[in-house]
């Protein structure tokens, strides 16, 4: 007797040999499809990527993509089964009040994190909407101390804020003034008119005097300002030894710009967290008015190998390799480390690991990540200087790739 | 009364919304709405029906919002408190600006640029006096209470909001159905005519002045207390003035429900365009301004003129019919 009995139109024993060899090759040859895969984590990443800050706010985000890219690359949080990292993506428009709105949703849409805000006030609006969800938030960049100091248990920054930043600009600078023999007495302070402008500026006015520098005058400037002639004419007249600048990029060309063309001898630009000063753009497009500018600011390591890796990568995309790019990769990476830790996307776990952390950020030019009260006790900045077209770094010696020139020639 | 009816059931409406509306990310956009139809509103009561284009609203939301601010960070004052000095400093600002300005009979544009260079000197002096933050802002701390007009809940802010909106839209209301309101009207239409009837100009602008700026300081007492953090350009920068006009602009100038509908209609496009388009950086800021040329070229009485004007039609084509 034959086997005629079917069943769904094939013959019984082709069925179940066609079961079989679907069911082995199954588990031997498509196992990743057939295990259950791990819900992907989700990321916010808000920044203003329109408005008069966008170009920097573009940066950023290109900044953290890079970094879900290289982590998903990478085998996603092996912790959480390889879990891959999903990118969120919004525009605060530079306001607070959007930022922060898109905090809500994004929490409603089960954001498991916030990576923010690149503005000191929208990092404060959006940190401060995470925290009524205990959402862990991560500022990428953003110098206002205020936004660790609110007592937030959900909010992070691994870089340097504006405290630190003045306070080892100023001492950075006594000892580059003292190692050329104290030949710097005055200062002139030109500052933007926001938060990390102004703040940056009241700093440097408090303790430049300590180190026996005069600030004979502070100009405060509005964003935007397309002509900063006046501005200049005042710094000609006062003839200060010592020009800081602190503002955002835009503004800190045209007034290296101006600078340039109307012949301001100083024996240094000493910029704190200049918008400009050191960024390759700026040194690209305007050699002439960046040679010999000095910064305090963000900057990698460029002695590792790594942060060089990340340079390259991010510069074969077409990226200028801004402090924004590394920075919010680096928001990134931390968020990714404390997931990782923590072993589970639960909102408190998260933010106990991101307490704890301990990330090794060898890439950049920091101490050991210790974080207290949510800012990394590690972070500083480094001085750079623009030396024959190229952005040294010259300050701390162990990160050093040049010797500092100072006083600059005339 | 029909309207009076009309504006109790919308609000009435709108009070049910977070009881109905559970999503805190819709509270909070219907919240902004609200927001700008009471912004819109302020602004329409001086430039709506008073004729008087202000550029310059940021100087009484500013004022309000820092009044509230600084009380109760730099003195301790409680924000209940902060919430009724942030009204009166507004007004007293608004009175100041109205006195200076009616007083030397300024008009039409020459009011408006006086109007922003107030508010361009409040911000700038906002970023000089140090009680103020200066550049750096203030910080209000974060200690949810109602006894310190912060909420937990958007629900519990969107009831605020609501309730100062509410406010407004019946002092309106009340405008559009008093003697004074016809005065002011009187002023918009033809200043010279009402005073040979014996209007008195001068006494309606500062009073229309005056009830726009408590309106506009509320709004920024709101903004303080739902944000925490004020810098000057937030404050007295110039995008709550232009904020506060376009609203009114886009519904309907002079009319009750122009600015509900301007805010619902530019909240609505800015929503629908994240949501439809995706994030295409600056798309809703894009379509903001096409959506004024429009209104500009085709709609110049808003919204609020547009369904009338189509009503009317409709009303004249049944006519004709029978």
């Amino acid at each position: 007797m034959t086997d005629t009995k079917k069943t769904g139109g094939l013959r019984r024993r082709e069925f179940l040999a066609t079961g079989a060899a679907a069911v082995g090759l199954g588990i031997t040859g498509f196992p990743a499809i057939l295990r259950a895969q791990p819900a992907a984590v989700k990321l916010g990443l808000i920044h203003p990527v329109s408005g008069f800050i966008a170009f920097s706010g573009t940066q950023c985000r290109e900044g953290a993509l890079m970094a879900i890219a290289d982590i998903n690359a990478a085998g996603g949080i092996k912790s959480l089964g390889g879990a891959q990292i999903e990118a969120m993506l919004a525009d605060s428009q530079g306001k607070p009040e959007i930022g922060a709105a898109e905090v809500t949703k994004m929490v409603e849409a089960g954001a498991d994190g916030i990576v923010a805000g690149y503005s000191s006030a929208i990092s404060l609006a959006t940190s401060q909407e995470a925290a009524k969800t205990n959402t862990p938030h991560i500022v990428d960049v953003g110098v206002s101390d205020q936004i660790v100091e609110r007592g937030l248990k959900n909010t992070f920054r691994f870089s340097p804020g504006y405290g630190k930043t003045a306070q080892f600009a100023v001492d950075n600078l006594d000892t580059i003034n003292k190692a050329a023999g104290s030949p710097a007495k005055t200062a002139m302070i030109i500052h933007e008119e926001s938060l990390f402008g102004t703040g940056t500026a009241e700093l440097l006015q408090k303790r430049l005097p300590e180190k026996g520098i005069k600030v004979v005058d502070v100009i405060k400037h509005a964003n935007p300002t397309r002509d900063f002639t006046n501005i200049v004419l005042q710094i000609k007249s006062k003839k200060p030894d010592l020009i800081i600048p602190a503002n955002y990029y835009n503004e800190y060309v045209l007034l290296a710009r101006t600078m340039r063309q109307q012949r301001v001898e100083a024996m240094g630009i000493y910029s704190v967290l200049g918008g400009a000063a050191s960024s390759y753009q700026f040194v690209k497009e305007f050699p002439e008015a960046a040679d010999l500018i000095m910064d305090c600011n963000h900057w990698f390591n460029p002695k590792s190998d790594v942060a060089q890796q990340r340079k390259a990568a991010a510069e074969a995309k077409g990226l200028i390799y801004t402090y924004e790019v590394f920075l919010a990769y680096n928001a990134v990476l931390a968020y990714a480390d404390a997931l990782e830790r923590a072993g589970t996307t639960d909102k408190e776990a998260v933010n106990a690991a991101l307490a704890a952390s301990t990330l090794d950020m060898s890439y950049m030019p920091y101490g050991p990540t210790k974080m207290v009260d949510g800012q990394n006790e590690g972070a500083q900045p480094v001085n750079t200087q623009v030396q024959n077209g190229v952005i040294e770094v010259i300050f701390p010696e162990e990160f050093a790739s040049a010797e500092t020139v100072f006083p600059m020639k005339s | 009364m029909r309207q009076l009816a009309l504006l109790g059931l919308v609000f009435a409406a709108l009070f049910f919304v977070p009881f109905v509306v559970t999503s805190e990310a819709w509270q909070n956009t219907i919240l902004m709405t609200l927001y700008a139809a009471l912004l819109g509103q302020a602004w329409n009561i001086l430039g709506g029906y008073g004729g008087q284009f202000s550029f310059g609203h940021a100087a009484f939301f500013g004022t309000g919002a820092y009044t509230v601010a600084v009380l109760q960070v730099q003195l301790g004052v409680n924000p209940w408190i902060g919430l009724v000095a942030g009204g009166l400093m507004a007004v007293a600002v608004a009175a100041f600006i109205g006195f200076t300005t009616f007083r030397y009979g300024l008009r039409g544009s020459y009011f408006a640029l006086v109007t922003l260079a107030f508010a361009e000197v409040l911000r700038i002096l906002a970023n000089t006096v140090p009680f103020t933050g200066a550049g750096v802002g203030i910080l209000i701390p974060l200690d949810q209470s109602a006894a310190n007009l912060q909420f937990a809940s958007k629900a519990s802010y969107y009831w605020l909001v609501w309730a100062i909106a509410l406010a407004a839209f019946l002092t309106v209301w009340w405008i559009g159905h008093s003697r004074f309101g016809a005065r002011l009207m009187a002023v918009r239409d033809n200043e010279d005519a009402a005073r040979a009837l014996g209007v008195d100009p001068f006494a309606v602008k500062m009073r229309a002045i005056m009830l726009s700026g408590l309106f506009s300081g509320l709004a920024g007492v709101f903004y303080a207390q739902y944000f925490l953090y004020l810098d000057p350009a937030i404050a007295y920068g110039p995008a709550i003035s232009v904020e506060s006009l376009l609203v009114p602009i886009v519904g309907g100038m002079g009319t009750l429900f122009g600015p509900l509908l301007g805010a619902v209609a530019l909240h609505g496009v800015s929503e629908a365009s994240r949501a439809l388009i995706g994030d295409l950086p600056g798309i809703s800021l894009v379509l903001y301004g096409t959506i004024l040329i429009l209104m500009v070229l085709f709609a110049p009485r808003g919204l609020a003129g547009l369904v009338r004007r189509l009503s009317a039609r409709r009303n004249s084509r049944e006519t004709t019919n029978v």
